[in-house]
């Protein structure tokens, strides 16, 4: 019996422990490990300490440094760029679909959500189509003369363009579902004290969808340094790597054509880990300490 | 309910265990032909395994094949009996261990030896002496022109010595139409790479790679001439499009493109060598789809044999091979004369064309080629200075040879301090 009460949660669980197991918690601690070692993915990796750090962090004569700090500068660049919109819009889109005027809202929910669904690769095929120079709705409709993809800062404003269409749907869903779950007697009391809808929006809506609040935004913020499809379908990094983000550098150094370097691409990864982890629970944590 | 939820969790370890694939039956054949190639290439087995072979051949076509190859051979399980790699791979495989030799299949099947192939093809597979593979293909840089354009400027002549020159095509500059342009930067650092062998140059001194070099800096110079002087599609545009939109005289893409230059209505075209310096000095830089065997204990003799016939199959009858645009690298099929009837028999019409080949075979070419295709296209427009960018080419790679071959006494005196 006691038997039974044991292993029947252990069956629910089960599946999901094995699956982070062996896909999520095994090949961190490894690749933790390998950032300590020279290791081109066949031979056994040697150990070399912090060797991979030190030339990663303070060779400034090293290639691996300057592909270091133009990733992270040019991640952290998309990520301040994009992880706002990726909030407001979704936010402002919620509020708006809660309208009580606005017919077929699920037509336009639906609408807005299926981009998010589609391959980042294929949707990047396309808009990369529309903003060919030749081809190109952008160009030929609209009469820019620019060359998207290798002048800046057209080859920025087009990343997020796609990021964006694809990322709203995602969080509109959570605001959508934050907002119905907030009580109709509160807006309608604030209305008998003569609130307008701004007011009842910073007053209402907002505080009480605080913990949807922080949660799309520390994952928008961790998707965001994650940044590796959308400038690699793209602009291919380009200009003069001013759109090659960390994740493209690491890729490159660990799975390019020449023999592997993963040790120094693995150490790269696990300080992309930890600004992403510091950023995270700072956020966690102002924004918690803002609402309480 | 718990049954249910047992048989559940039992399928999701036999799927999660099951992963290793391979069956003892079947010539596992990896190869990396994505798209219309692979699909040629299965004709191809599927004409061999009609011949009822002791094993059937699977082909496997495997995207990130390189990448799999290194888990495959890490863990020791699944890994494929023939392999597709292509010729730069070669001499680090073989440095790495990671090939066996031809050895014993050359023995077994006699007609497969350097006489039958193009010498180009069959020699980026010998390392020090020994045949670590046999070829399937060259697949080359080419330079396709437009016919029509060709007329309207008056400039038919170019081909007569079947070389396009840089002067040629300068002596062009003020005369275009808006919109129309002498040639694309398609695949321009293969155009670069053929600048280098036509001056006489190299991509490595000594074995330690030689990037900022004076022959590098003359051949990407001699490109940026041509951008500066209006005559290249402007960075960023689709210059491979534009030329199937019949506003460019030269496309320097590759052998493979004919098939889809061919598909386009209206566009009258032909191939011809990459442009040079002088009419008489001309590369084409190359690569080149090659048999190996990965080393693997358990691969049977009788497998072996196999795989000595499937490849003398391929050797007989790649004619197919030919649809895909690849100049194919048995010289039996090359010498048939229906292979003439495809736009590649350009590149092995005569000795001299054959000898315009040029593969590179050095050991740390990889490294070599990505810091010229990531610096290329910003140093022929003009984004980047020319002396800085072959300065930060040059550190890039010799960083990244540094890091990518282990000096393993340096890290164990690391290891021994911190302790």
């Amino acid at each position: 019996m006691n038997n039974n009460n044991f292993l029947k949660p252990l069956l629910f669980v089960g599946p999901h422990i094995i699956l982070f197991i062996v896909f999520i918690l095994i090949p961190s601690v490894y690749g933790i490990y390998a950032s300590f070692t020279n290791w081109n993915l066949i031979g056994d990796p040697v150990w070399v300490g912090l060797d991979n750090y030190k030339t990663i962090l303070t060779d400034t004569d090293s290639t691996f440094y300057s592909q270091f700090f133009n990733g992270l500068k040019n991640t952290l660049l998309f990520v301040v760029f994009s992880v706002p919109l990726l909030i407001i819009i979704p936010l402002l889109i919620a509020v708006a679909l809660e309208h009580k005027d606005l017919k077929f809202t699920s037509l336009f929910q639906t609408l807005l959500y299926i981009p998010g669904l589609i391959s980042i690769s294929a949707a990047a095929l396309v808009w990369s189509l529309i903003f060919n120079k030749q081809l190109g709705v952008a160009n030929n409709l609209f009469g820019s003369e620019a060359v998207w993809q290798t002048t800046q800062p057209y080859a920025w404003i087009i990343i997020l363009i796609i990021t964006i269409w694809a990322g709203i749907g995602g969080n509109m869903i959570i605001y959508r579902a934050g907002i119905n779950g907030v009580s109709k007697d509160l807006y309608e009391s604030a209305e008998i004290d003569g609130a307008g809808p701004v007011r009842k929006f910073f007053s209402i809506t907002l505080p009480s969808i605080r913990f949807p609040l922080i949660y799309t935004m520390v994952m928008t913020t961790a998707g965001a340094f994650n940044v590796f499809a959308q400038p690699l379908m793209m602009t291919d990094g380009g200009p003069r790597q001013s759109t090659t983000v960390l994740m493209m550098y690491i890729r490159d150094l660990a799975f390019s054509h020449g023999e592997s370097i993963a040790g120094l691409a693995s150490a790269m990864a696990v300080l992309l880990g930890l600004v992403i982890l510091v950023i995270s629970a700072f956020q966690y944590y102002v924004m918690n300490r803002n609402a309480a | 309910m718990k049954k249910g939820l047992m048989i559940l969790f039992a399928s999701l370890v036999f799927v999660l265990a099951g992963c290793s694939g391979g069956d003892e039956n079947t010539i596992q054949f990896w190869t990396p032909l994505t798209g219309e190639d692979g699909a040629y290439m299965d004709e191809l087995v599927d004409a061999f395994n009609e011949t009822e072979p002791e094993f059937e051949v699977e082909h496997v076509v495997t995207s990130d094949m390189y990448t799999k190859m290194y888990t495959v051979l890490n863990s020791g399980n699944g890994i494929p009996d023939l392999s597709i790699i292509h010729a730069d791979r070669v001499t680090s495989f073989v440095k790495q261990g990671l090939i066996e030799p031809m050895t014993g299949i050359m023995e077994a099947q006699p007609e497969l030896n350097t006489e039958n192939y193009l010498a180009e093809a069959w020699e980026a597979g010998n390392v020090e002496g020994t045949q670590y593979t046999v070829p399937l293909d060259i697949h080359s840089n080419a330079m396709y022109y437009n016919k029509d354009l060709l007329a309207k400027y008056g400039v038919e002549h170019w081909l007569d010595d079947n070389v396009v020159t840089f002067d040629e095509m300068l002596s062009l500059q003020g005369q275009l139409e808006e919109g129309q342009y002498v040639l694309n930067d398609a695949l321009a650092g293969w155009v670069v790479l053929a600048q280098i062998q036509n001056l006489g140059g190299d991509i490595q001194q000594d074995g330690a790679p030689a990037v900022n070099t004076p022959e590098m800096e003359q051949a990407i110079g001699a490109i940026k001439e041509l951008a500066d002087a209006g005559l290249m599609t402007p960075y960023g545009e689709d210059g491979y499009l534009m030329f199937q939109s019949g506003n460019v005289l030269f496309s320097t893409d590759g052998t493979w493109s004919s098939t889809g230059h061919g598909q386009v209505e209206g566009l009258n075209f032909g191939v011809t060598n990459i442009y040079a310096f002088e009419p008489t000095t001309f590369h084409n830089r190359a690569s080149s789809h090659l048999f190996a065997m990965l080393e693997k204990e358990e691969r049977t003799d009788e497998k072996e044999q196999v795989i000595g016939d499937f490849l003398e199959f391929i050797r007989q009858n790649s004619l197919k091979w030919a649809e895909a645009g690849q100049i194919v690298a048995s010289t039996e099929v090359i010498e048939s004369p229906e292979y003439d009837e495809y736009m590649q028999s350009f590149f092995t019409s005569t000795p001299e064309q054959e000898e315009s080949l040029h593969i590179y075979t050095y050991e740390h070419y990889p490294y070599v080629a990505e810091a010229i295709d990531t610096y290329v296209g910003d140093l022929i427009h003009g984004e980047m200075d020319l002396q800085q960018g072959l300065e930060e080419m040059q550190k890039f790679v010799d960083d990244k040879v540094a890091e990518g071959s282990l000096d393993i006494e340096n890290a164990e005196t690391e290891e021994t301090t911190e302790e």
